[in-house]
């Protein structure tokens, strides 16, 4: 048996120096070791699901049944993959304008859910591919290319959003600490439920953000993640500069926030009625007919 | 069992037919007048170990259509027309990337919010594209619960054959109405087919690739080429699959156009023209889009007049114009906001000399 190649021969065009790469070999790496583990991830189970924008580009870079979707779509084709075939294990890129601008709703609506699919959203808060406006998760006067005068709004914290989603499992990385990124994407890959791995992924060319978090990144020790207002606070330690101001005394906690063990939405539903796969058509018929006269 | 009669509306006839069809995936969110064939579903597929969801929108609903036809399953998403402008969107990309998917729309009064009466202003959308791109899809048009049964069956054949999304074009009149259905023998959900995004049999050196589902195609002259094979298929589709159903054409001198509801209405006003000593035909497109040009245009050339009628300000009118002959006649009947055609309306037009 050969181990899978994980590399593709497209030629890749992100910038030199973009966070993406790091995210990508760090990726990479956890697959490899994931398929070739004790249980391993099979890589002929995995689809990845990638969103539009610079993120989005990892499709090409990443040798696994892979599916290109919608800008701020990824959700939903990951939570529609993920019910057409559990056996397979749905990995989503996103960007920050694909999952907390454009397809918001939906992300809210998987953590909820808690649909067993891992996200890693590349949070370079900012539109990348469109050449640098500002994102949700721009701080207040961004000066981006549709802001002149500098971002007139609030960044989001999607941790504290999600969480309050009824997701179970959060986590922040640093695309400049790849042995960190590593660990927290092997475990939100193994955690069973809704799992968002929100990265500062350092832009360069639009948004080079690579001193400042590196100022200000430290990794989260003695914290209790299955302790939910444990991790509201960690979550609410930087809330990704709204408050701009004190910025010497800010400072970025990363690692795994929150973690909790909760039924899937794939587990409600085979323990909501199904399960009674008739076996012949007349038995199907005969249930459906049981069903609707106990319904209407 | 099977020979059994149900007394049933066209929303269950549809849902009915999916599950015959092997359909156990369904999404959708609520919206009148089709909201019982989401509650259908949500009743009995739980129990056929299929999936049910009511999404968070139409927009989450048609991509996560996208995910399984992906992953290879049989799906189906339904709704009426402000949730189905929603899901234009996902259905230009999943035309492109060629995925197979059946999408009801069972049409109201439009535009805006409009109303819950039965319409059929949706059918520049359904027929002409409707999102972006030079895509198309195929549309059915049922005229009866029996048929909203028997071509929700077809349209998951048709979706595969042709790897596309398909089009049911029921109005709320249809959807809603009760007759009697005869289901026939249900199959079983047929296999993921080959190119589904899973396994890729990887482990040994020569093994195949993984599969990718995209629909982005930067390199140059790439998507001219993706549009040209789109192109080729849709033209073997409209060689292929056009459908239609003619009453009282062979000696007419007048014919009606009309599809879905109004054809009721149509074909019992032929019936009493023709009593009356008109002699009136009915010609139905059953599939919109391939439209039935060939089969209609030599039809023009025999009769004196056209009467198109739909619930419309006149949509379909215009491929009847394409497809008549320059030498006859053509005459609208319209209605709109959700008001019906009834058959008194349509005989005096076929009376008017
Ligand atoms: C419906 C739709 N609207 C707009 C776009 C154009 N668009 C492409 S990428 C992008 C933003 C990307 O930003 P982000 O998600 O943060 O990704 P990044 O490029 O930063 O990785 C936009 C607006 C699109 N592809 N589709
Ligand atoms: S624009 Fe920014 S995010 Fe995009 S490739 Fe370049 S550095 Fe990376
Ligand atoms: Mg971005």
């Amino acid at each position: 048996m050969t181990a899978h190649n994980f590399e593709t021969s497209a030629t890749n065009t992100w910038c030199p120096g973009c966070g993406n790469f790091p995210l990508l070999n760090a990726v990479k790496t956890v697959l490899k070791e994931l398929s070739e583990g004790e249980s391993p991830t099979r890589p002929e189970n995995l689809v990845m699901v990638a969103g539009i924008g610079c993120h989005g580009k990892i499709a090409d870079y990443l040798n696994i049944n892979s599916f290109y979707s919608i800008h701020g779509r990824v959700l939903p084709v990951a939570t529609g993959i993920k019910l057409a075939n559990p056996d397979l294990e749905v990995i989503g890129f996103a960007g920050d304008g694909d999952a907390y601008g454009e397809g918001l709703e939906h992300l809210i609506f998987a953590a909820k859910r808690n649909v067993d699919i891992t996200v890693i959203v590349h949070n370079n808060r900012v539109y990348s591919l469109t050449t640098g406006q500002f994102s949700p998760t721009s701080p207040p006067g961004f000066p981006g290319r549709s802001t002149p005068a500098g971002s007139p709004e609030v960044p989001l914290n999607p941790l504290e959003l999600l969480l309050a989603s009824g997701a179970t499992f959060l986590a922040r990385g640093f695309s400049s600490q790849p042995e960190q990124m590593k660990e927290i994407i092997r475990e939100a890959i193994n955690h069973r439920g809704f799992a968002l791995v929100d990265i500062l992924q350092v832009c360069v060319t639009f948004y080079n953000l690579h001193k400042y978090y590196a100022e200000r990144v430290y990794t989260v020790e003695d914290h209790d993640p299955g302790d939910y207002f444990q991790a509201l606070q960690k979550i609410r330690e930087w809330d990704y500069g709204a408050s701009s101001g004190g910025e010497e005394q800010e400072k970025i906690p990363l690692g795994i926030l929150y973690k909790k063990e909760a039924p899937t939405f794939g587990q409600r539903l085979s323990a909501g009625g199904g399960g009674s796969k008739s076996a012949t058509p007349a038995d199907r018929e005969a249930l459906i007919e049981k069903i609707l006269a106990n319904n209407i | 069992m099977k020979d059994q009669v149900e007394l049933v509306s066209g929303n269950r006839a549809v849902a009915r037919g999916a599950l015959d069809a092997g359909c156990r995936m369904y999404f959708g969110y609520p919206i009148t007048p089709q909201t019982e064939i989401a509650e259908y579903m949500s009743m009995v597929l739980p129990e056929m170990n299929g999936v049910f969801l009511q999404a968070e929108s139409e927009l989450a609903a048609i991509n996560m259509v996208y995910g399984a036809a992906g992953a290879g399953r049989r799906v189906m998403t339904t709704s009426s027309s402000p949730g189905i402008s929603l899901m234009m969107e996902g259905l230009s990309y999943l035309s492109t990337a060629e995925l197979p998917c059946v999408i009801v729309n069972v049409m109201r009064g439009g535009p805006g919010l409009g109303n819950i009466s039965p319409a059929q202003g949706d059918y520049f959308q359904a027929v002409k594209g409707g999102g972006h791109g030079d895509y198309r899809t195929p549309v059915l048009a049922p005229w009866s619960v029996q048929e909203s049964y028997d071509l929700t069956r077809t349209a998951f054949d048709l979706a595969d054959r042709w790897r596309n999304p398909v089009f049911i074009l029921l109005d709320g009149l249809l959807g809603t109405m009760m007759e009697p259905l005869r289901a026939r023998e249900p199959i079983p959900e047929r296999a993921a087919p080959s190119w589904a995004t899973t396994g890729m049999f990887a482990r040994e050196p020569g093994d195949r690739a993984p599969r990718s589902i995209y629909t982005l195609h930067m390199p140059e002259g790439a998507l001219t080429e993706v549009n040209r094979r789109l192109q080729a298929k849709y033209q073997e589709i409209t060689r292929e699959e056009v459908r239609y159903d003619e009453h009282f054409t062979e000696d007419a001198e007048v014919v009606v156009v009309a599809y879905g509801s109004v054809a009721r209405s149509a074909l019992q006003a032929v019936r009493i023209a023709r009593q009356q000593g008109r002699k009136a035909g009915l010609f139905r497109p059953v599939t919109l889009w391939p439209f039935p040009e060939e089969a209609l245009g030599s039809l023009s050339e025999k009769v004196e007049k056209i009467l198109v009628a739909e619930m419309s300000s006149g949509q379909m009118l215009e491929d009847v114009r394409l497809a008549a002959a320059p030498s006859c006649k053509i005459d609208f009947l319209g209605a709109m906001g959700g008001e019906l055609i009834y058959p008194g309306t349509i005989l005096a037009r076929l009376l008017e000399e």
